[in-house]
């Protein structure tokens, strides 16, 4: 599902350049849960950032189904976000004007679905994710849980290969963060969807199928949940 | 493959607009602010054109009813006697010059006249029958002099005149009598109303006219002072007058030649000015009004720079970014044009109103006004448009 092979990515300052990561390579098999892990700085966001496109390594080959993405037009990069890869963020990034099927629909306006056929599609996702009769509520009448789930819905809605999550439960109570979670793990259950999680928490980290722990943008370890 | 990006491109666009609205209505004063310049960018250009439409109109009635081939010759006094040109030359000035079709000359004077139980002050014009095909007059009822007439004591009287001379219950009529000094004039002819023209030597509506031989009973200077003349279309006015001049020159008068022609030049030179006065004004705002939308657009792309992230994220190309805010900058000027528009049109309207003039518009107006105010928010939304869709992604959803 991912190959990732020798990527490089450094920042340009005034005077120097400032490596944030540093020959990392490892592949995500098609279907697995997968915790990317470490302190801060250490590179595990600009790593989900340069896998979901929003970035370009500056050195190195990362592949999507077997596609070289790296060196993708921007937008190629658009399509492929649209199409193959779903969001989840720590802030939730729903649109305060929208209500929740129409924040779960919005991937679909950039692929010209009609707004009659959109609903029908965001109300079986929000259904999904246990939200029905919230459809019709608006971020600021939702619990921040509500939220996300209105976000991974949203994520879902293209049905994508690969759910990227950047720190999902961070700005949730332990008990919702839990129940986040477990929609995660549900859905990478039934649906086979891949996700690749990026988190500190090392209790969520150690849940997952799999944790690839980084370092001064270096990946040092990389196990598999017995 | 092309199919499915054409259809995409349409479906998004009537949403684009939709979702343009809602995001306008949700900062509405901010809106509101840039919709005003750009309203009052359009309202005084529509304004100015409007009006100016009607001017034209107004100058072209104000020379309809005698035509714009009219030019007059006046004498000043110079010294103690009065101004005297020689009838027999104006008379003959078609036959002089190739340039002219008819001649009449004028004595022109203001006194007391008497008719039925009535006297009111009025003007008196003696001149010669050709006077009928150089202004605008028609007759209403009776006739209008003829060259029988020479020496006798008729008169033709205006409708404003027979109106001032007419008692409750005996209007003054054909064959009513005019008492002018001494002598008793009989009515032959009553005038049809008719407005004061530019180049009138006298208000004729208020005014009898009597030929011009029997001045010297009715007028204190009883010699013609001013001389009309009627060019052919083609004739050059300038030198007609100046000809003209020259073969009446007398010692008694300085002469002066004026022509409708010079009138319209003038009145549409100060229409120029104004115009162009007026579309400084309108161009001034439109511009303040485009830097307005910009504002709001910068301001809206600052603000909504995680909500640009996050489309983005999911999939919007930088096309689909700079149309989302190119559409919003579109929307908020179409608006501000068209409400421009209407209140242009209601300037002009109150313009005409208290000006007296019929109210006209010309529909070229009607798609310049918003066009122009789309076209600067086109113009000004371009910046902020492209601005968004160049924004970093990961920045931009870690933005506050």
């Amino acid at each position: 599902m991912i190959r990732l092979r020798q990527v490089e990515k450094a920042y340009r300052t005034a005077d120097r350049s400032v490596p944030v990561l540093r020959e990392v390579s490892f592949d995500v098999a098609a279907g697995q849960f997968c915790a990317v892990t470490g302190p801060s700085g250490s590179g595990k966001s600009t790593l989900l950032n340069l896998v979901g496109l929003l970035d370009r390594p500056t050195a190195g080959s990362i592949a999507l189904d077997g596609q070289e993405v790296a060196t993708a037009s921007a937008d190629r990069c658009a399509e492929i976000r649209n199409r193959a890869l779903g969001f989840v963020f720590q802030a939730f990034h729903l649109l305060p004007r929208l209500t929740a099927w129409e924040n779960v629909a919005l991937p679909l306006l950039y692929r010209g679905v009609p707004r009659a056929r959109r609903r029908p599609l965001a109300l079986a996702m929000l259904e999904t994710v246990g939200l029905a009769d919230r459809a019709d509520h608006r971020p600021s009448q939702m619990s921040g849980g509500q939220c996300q789930r209105v976000a991974v819905a949203r994520a879902l809605i293209g049905e994508p290969r690969l759910i990227l999550a950047d720190e999902p439960t961070g700005s949730l109570d332990s008990v919702t963060a839990g129940e986040i979670m477990e929609l995660l793990r549900d859905l990478n259950r039934r649906l086979g969807v891949t996700v690749l999680m990026v988190t500190h928490d090392r209790d969520l980290a150690g849940a997952c199928q799999r944790r690839i722990e980084m370092l001064d943008g270096r990946v040092v370890a990389d196990t598999a949940a017995a | 493959m092309t199919a499915i990006a054409h259809d995409r491109a349409a479906a998004s666009f009537g949403e684009s607009v939709a979702e343009a609205f809602a995001n306008l209505a949700a900062q509405r004063q901010r809106s509101a602010l840039a919709l005003l310049g750009v309203l009052i960018g359009t309202a005084s250009i529509v304004a100015m054109l409007t009006v100016g439409h009607m001017a034209q109109r107004e100058t072209l009635r104000l020379f309809a009813d005698m035509g714009v081939d009219i030019v007059q010759i006046q004498g000043a006094p110079i010294g103690e006697a009065p101004a005297a040109l020689d009838r027999a030359t104006i008379e003959a000035m078609p036959r002089l010059d190739p340039a002219v079709i008819a001649s009449a000359p004028l004595a022109l004077g203001r006194l007391p006249v008497g008719g039925g139980g009535k006297s009111a002050d009025l003007g008196v014009a003696a001149s010669t029958p050709a006077l009928v095909d150089l202004t605008g007059l028609r007759v209403a009822t009776g006739r209008f002099l003829t060259p029988m007439d020479e020496g006798g004591l008729v008169a033709v009287v205006g409708a404003g005149a027979a109106d001032k001379l007419s008692d409750v219950g005996a209007p003054f009529t054909v064959g009513g009598k005019l008492r002018i000094r001494d002598y008793v004039f009989t009515a032959v002819g009553v005038l049809k109303p008719i407005g004061f023209t530019a180049l009138d030597p006298m208000d004729f509506n208020d005014a009898v006219i009597i030929p011009l031989a029997s001045a010297r009973r009715a007028i204190d200077a009883p010699e013609p002072n001013t001389a009309m003349l009627k060019l052919r279309p083609e004739a050059d006015a300038k030198a007609v007058g100046d000809r003209a001049i020259a073969r009446l020159a007398t010692p008694t008068a300085q002469l002066r030649a004026q022509s409708a022609r010079d009138m319209i030049k003038t009145m549409n030179a100060q229409k120029a000015v104004h115009s162009r006065l007026l579309t400084a004004i309108g161009a001034i705002s439109l511009l303040v009004g485009g830097i307005g939308v910009m504002n709001v657009m910068l301001m809206g792309v600052m603000e909504r720079r995680r909500e640009i992230g996050l489309r983005m994220a999911i999939g919007a190309t930088a096309r689909d970014v700079q149309l989302m805010f190119l559409v919003e900058a579109a929307a908020l000027a179409l608006v501000g044009g068209a409400a421009g528009l209407a209140f242009g049109l209601v300037a002009a309207l109150v313009f005409a109103k208290t000006s007296g003039w019929a109210f006209s518009l010309p529909l070229y107006v009607l798609p310049l006004g918003p066009g122009m105010a789309a076209l600067v928010g086109m113009a000004f939304g371009l910046y902020p448009a492209v601005k968004a869709s160049r924004l970093d992604p990961i920045e931009a959803l870690r933005a506050e």
